[in-house]
């Protein structure tokens, strides 16, 4: 009799470690199923978009080439490390979702900085973790890597049941999210991509493609300038690039650069260059664009700019001191200055890039694996280009 | 024993403030700070500032010489992105040496043109680091640089284990490094002869001291000291990323000058310079574990910046009456030439 | 004003201490013009192009002429310039819901306040002026982000009316002629004031007695506190200038409007020929040392070098220009560079 009951308790010992559905108490099934039933699909951001709205874009991933580097840098394959990183990678030593609801969890939200950018990611995401009633904590280490990593060993000390890390570099990302993975603890990171290898680490990674944002912005760039310029054999164009150091450095002018080279071969890249020493200021700005008008006067066509608001500010006022108002302008978006600037009719397009929508995006993720959805590896924020025809709509600016 | 009056009191204040304020500090956060006080979180404040302890070693240095060195934040990076970008040609050993050399270099040239071409080390130094910001953009194409090789992450795990309880290796370095200088600043006489070289230059050359030797050998340790820091931290963390030491720059001046190390000159110590850097960071992990934001750790380390500066200021307002002259080098120049002439 | 010490400097060195800065400009001019000859740059040589250079150097040369007052009194710089370009930024955005001219008038007060206190504690309490300056960065900052908690503010979103906000941002942008923006003109009436200032009146020589020989003028009965704090207040009110038009032209109060100022003013200035040591130097020299920095930028851009490598140059430029200075002075007898 006692040795049955010593079986008996073995095999549901065995049955409780084997069979992980099984060791759900009734009280975690509920709060599974009440989970499920929360919906966030109606919850919006301040500028009346809807808050969720992952990307409906379904290129196919292609496959790696041997050796990107090796290709030209107008081959989009030489950016494919950057561009498809977190397609293919190799998940390591990942945890298991518990499939035991959202509700209820506990989550560390680690930014990269002050700004207001993140102020409103940060209240996109507290929408989401409310309604899934979650714990919420937010760490900001002001843009000091040092100090993320800090905040890292503090977040992984207060065993959350998930982790998720704006990366403040890319490559910095693949220590970080080891020393996560080593401790156990789920993480998820978003907005920033990283290397590749960090993402072997990380349940998955949200966010803007930045890449492919670009390569859209491009296309309407390249065609309004063909409109402007019919039967142009060459559109040289110019490129004031993002501050040294991450991705955005090279998916806001080599994105453009290599979808522009067999969609518009026309176009033709006269100058790339950051501003230094401060890239986002509007005078630095200007007058690095007044210096490209006095070289290549009437020939540049059209200008890229890795931000919408104080270098846009700094080009349209290069523009009007020399008195032209044909030159195309594309910047990434967007703030409220860059609205403003293509309600005006200024700029003619921008990106719309959801700060908002970009931290939700992210707690969604995590809510869905605690719920024990299957996640895809990646998940890119939607895509869209603001031109005049439809800037009203994006007004209350989210920062 | 002499009896303590109000006086001597205050001296004692003034002789060991920073160590009290770190007393403060740590036993206001230990008592209300929810997690302060436990082996792990006083660890990670110890990890975290260990770059900035070691680049305080030579910029203390400068400083007691009586001069700036600007460039400390930009040959942060450039070691930093050096020790990982010339990895896959040189190895480890080839590219760490390269970057403490060339943290090295950049102290020569900077002491060089202070000492020798006489140019104020605030204007030297302002365009080394322009001139290296450029190098760093240019050598790195744009991008931080990382090493995911089998080898760089067994360094990493290495240089972030414990040890033993509070201490990593990479904490271990630091800190011997920290009181290794301290020891020869204090012990040694070409150590002690940085501080007269600070406290009065002229006094200093006329008793016979090659001040302008000096003068460089203050860059050098701080070219190199800014050196060592960006490459263990590189090294633990596996990525130099382009803005590595953006922040030491304000963080060690700050650091330096609550230490106790006055800019005039002459005066100061290292262990004061890390123990402020301590200080300060227990504070911002403390706002931080309060839930508070970052614009109070800034402002808080404002404000004591500037009750540091205003008390000093307010201080030797009160008290000095000989310009440019420190009583305590005085004395200690005096006894030297006593020394020799009984010899 | 002629020296009559010169004693036999090298040809480059004699060139630099006679010619100043416009030698150097001229000589930077001469180098443009003959690339242009040659045809490797074109626009170099044209009226658009020499407008372009000011209108960039128009901002620095503004915070530049006001600090030019700090550094001649001998106490270095003042490195409380970015933000107090940031938060009269800021507080001129708030208040222009009252209107545009109280809200400049009120931020112009508000850097005539760090002005003084700056002023103050140097002048009278001989603190270490970049120590201070640079701690009152920090708490301005801290202030900055405490009030606002970091968000940046917008003109035409704080309930002001649209003509303030037009005004407002008319500060950068209103053009006379269709040619020379009023930055450029703010500056040009600042560099004649300043160099009028410093050379005709009283205050000028007092200033310079100051920072030849602080003990000197002490001893001579001037009031150097006075005459410190003057040099404070004209710096900080130069920035809060500044900070009003970089704020104009980036339609954003921001945090960040300002940064890099402190240095890139301290480079214009020592490139001027006004040196650390104080006493030394002219306000139209720190004109030509900001025209120096945009010529040898629009140069090089012009040549096609990038703006990494012009980093690197720029620098190196800096360090040899000073150098050069330092040695013509030395080799003219006054060894205090």
């Amino acid at each position: 009799m006692k040795r049955a009951a010593i079986l008996a308790v073995a095999l549901a010992l065995v049955a409780l470690v084997a069979m992980p559905g099984f060791s759900q108490t009734a009280a975690q099934k509920a709060n599974l199923a009440a989970s499920l039933k929360v919906d966030t699909s109606v919850l919006k951001s301040a500028d009346n978009q809807l808050l969720l709205a992952p990307s409906t874009d379904n290129r196919k991933v292609p496959t790696r080439p041997a050796d990107p580097s090796a290709l030209p840098e107008t081959d989009p394959l030489h950016w494919y490390d950057m561009e498809w990183a977190g397609w293919n990678v190799t998940p390591t030593n990942l945890p298991k979702s518990p499939a035991d609801g959202a509700i209820g969890k506990k989550i560390i939200f680690i930014v990269h900085g002050s700004h207001p950018w993140t102020t409103a990611c940060t209240s996109g995401a507290k929408k989401v973790a409310d309604a899934y009633k979650m714990s919420f904590k937010v760490l900001d280490p002001n843009w000091v890597k040092d100090v993320q990593d800090q905040m890292i060993d503090q977040a992984i000390n207060e065993k959350p049941d998930m982790i998720l890390l704006i990366p403040l570099d890319a490559k910095g990302a693949v220590q970080q999210a080891r020393k996560i993975n080593q401790a156990g603890i789920p993480l998820h990171m978003f907005n920033t991509l990283p290397d590749a290898a960090a993402l072997n680490y990380s349940l998955g990674w949200t966010g803007p493609d930045d890449f492919g944002q670009f390569r859209l912005l491009a296309k309407a760039w390249a065609d309004q300038m063909r409109k402007q310029n019919p039967g142009a054999k060459t559109l040289g164009v110019a490129y004031v690039q993002h501050a040294p150091g991450g991705s955005p450095y090279f998916a806001r002018s080599f994105g453009p650069i290599s979808e522009l080279a067999t969609y518009a071969p026309e176009v033709k890249t006269l100058e790339k260059a950051s501003p230094t020493p401060a890239t986002f200021d509007a005078n630095t700005t200007m007058q690095l664009v007044s210096d490209w008008l006095t070289k290549y006067g009437k020939d540049l066509k059209g200008i890229c700019a890795s931000d919408d608001s104080a270098q846009s500010l700094g080009i349209f006022q290069a523009l009007e001191k020399a008195g032209r108002t044909d030159v195309v302008v594309v910047a990434a978006g967007n703030s409220k200055q860059g609205m403003d600037l293509v309600k005006e009719g200024k700029l003619f397009g921008i990106t719309y890039q959801t700060a908002e929508g970009d931290g939700a995006l992210a707690v969604k993720y995590a809510a869905d694996w605690f719920n024990g959805k299957a996640m895809p590896l990646r998940q890119n924020l939607a895509q869209h280009i603001i031109t005049k025809a439809d800037v009203d709509k994006f007004y209350p600016p989210q920062w | 024993m002499r009896k303590l009056g109000k006086n001597s009191l205050l001296a004692f204040g003034d002789k060991y403030r920073i160590y009290i304020l770190f007393a403060l500090v740590f036993a206001f956060m230990s008592l209300f700070a929810p997690r302060f006080f436990n082996v792990f979180n006083i660890t990670s404040i110890l990890k975290v500032i260990s770059m900035n302890a070691c680049v305080a070693i030579g910029f203390t240095v400068v400083m007691i010489c009586g001069q700036l060195d600007l460039s400390i934040g930009t040959v942060i990076t450039f070691a930093g992105v050096l020790a990982l970008g010339l990895k896959p040609a040189l190895g480890y050993a080839g590219s760490i040496a390269v970057a403490v050399v060339a943290g090295g270099l950049v102290g020569v040239l900077n002491g060089l043109l202070v000492a020798k071409a006489k140019i104020n080390s605030f204007i030297v130094t302002l365009g080394t680091m322009t001139v290296l910001q450029g190098a760093i953009y240019q050598f790195s194409g744009g991008n931080s640089i990382s090493v995911s090789t089998p080898d760089a992450f067994v360094i990493s795990d290495f240089l972030g284990k414990s040890l033993l309880p509070l201490l990593t290796p990479r904490i271990l370095i630091s800190l011997v490094l920290v009181l290794a200088m301290e020891a020869y600043l204090r012990r040694t006489r070409s150590g002690r002869n940085f501080y007269l070289v600070g406290g009065n230059r002229n006094t200093a050359w006329l008793a016979g001291i090659p001040t302008d030797k000096y003068t460089v050998a203050a860059f050098v340790l701080s070219g190199v000291g800014a050196a060592i820091g960006g490459v263990l931290s590189v090294l633990e963390s596996t990525a130099a990323t382009l803005k590595l030491g953006e922040n030491s720059l304000m963080y060690v001046i700050s650091a330096t000058i609550i230490g106790g190390t006055a800019m005039s000159g002459g005066k100061g110590g290292v262990l004061r310079s890390v123990v402020a850097i301590f200080t300060l960071e227990m504070l911002y992990t403390g706002v931080i574990l309060f839930g508070l934001g970052n614009e109070v750790k800034i402002f808080i380390a404002g404000l004591i910046l500037a009750y540091v500066v205003l008390y000093e200021a307010y201080a030797t307002y009160k008290h000095e009456n000989d310009l440019g002259r420190r009583p305590e080098l005085m004395k200690e120049l005096e006894a030297r030439r006593m020394a020799k002439e009984k010899a | 004003m002629a020296d009559d010490r010169s004693l036999g400097s090298s040809s480059v060195g004699r060139l630099v201490s006679a010619a100043g800065v416009y030698g150097i400009a001229a000589l930077f001019l001469a180098v443009g013009a003959l690339l242009q000859a040659t045809g490797i740059i074109r626009g170099f040589l044209t009226i658009q192009n020499m407008l372009n250079i000011v209108d960039a150097a128009a901002l620095v040369g503004i915070v530049a002429v006001g600090m030019a007052f700090v550094t001649y009194s001998g106490h270095f710089a003042d490195m409380s310039v970015p933000t107090t370009m940031g938060f009269t930024g800021y507080v001129c955005i708030e208040l222009l819901r009252y209107g545009f001219i109280p809200a400049v008038i009120v931020a112009l007060a508000i850097g005539l306040l760090i002005g003084l206190m700056n002023g103050f504690v140097v002048g009278k309490l001989k603190a270490n002026p970049i120590i201070w300056t640079l701690a009152v960065n920090y708490v301005t900052m801290g202030v900055i982000r405490l009030i606002w908690v970091n968000k940046q503010i917008y003109p035409d979103m704080r309930g002001s009316g649209q003509k303030a906000v037009e005004l407002f941002d008319n500060i950068y942008r209103l053009r006379f002629f269709n040619l020379i923006g009023l930055p450029v003109v703010m500056l040009l009436v600042l560099v004649v004031a300043g160099q009028f200032v410093m050379t005709k009146t009283s205050f000028g020589v007092k200033l310079k007695l100051t920072g030849s020989s602080l003990r000197a003028a002490k001893f001579s009965g001037i009031s150097v506190e006075r005459v410190i704090t003057t040099a404070f207040v004209l710096t900080a009110l130069t920035a809060t200038i500044a900070g009003l038009a970089v704020t104009s032209l980036s339609r954003v109060g921001a945090w960040y409007n300002g940064a890099g100022y402190d240095f890139k003013a301290v480079t214009a200035i020592v490139i001027g020929g006004m040196t650390l040591a104080g006493g030394r130097g002219s306000i139209l020299g720190v004109l030509g040392g900001s025209l120096i920095i945009g010529l040898l930028n629009n140069v090089l851009t012009l040549l096609g070098v990038g703006t990494f490598s012009q980093d690197m140059i720029r620098g190196a430029i800096f360090i040899v220009v000073v150098g050069i200075n330092a040695k013509s002075l030395r080799s003219l007898g006054r060894d205090d560079a």
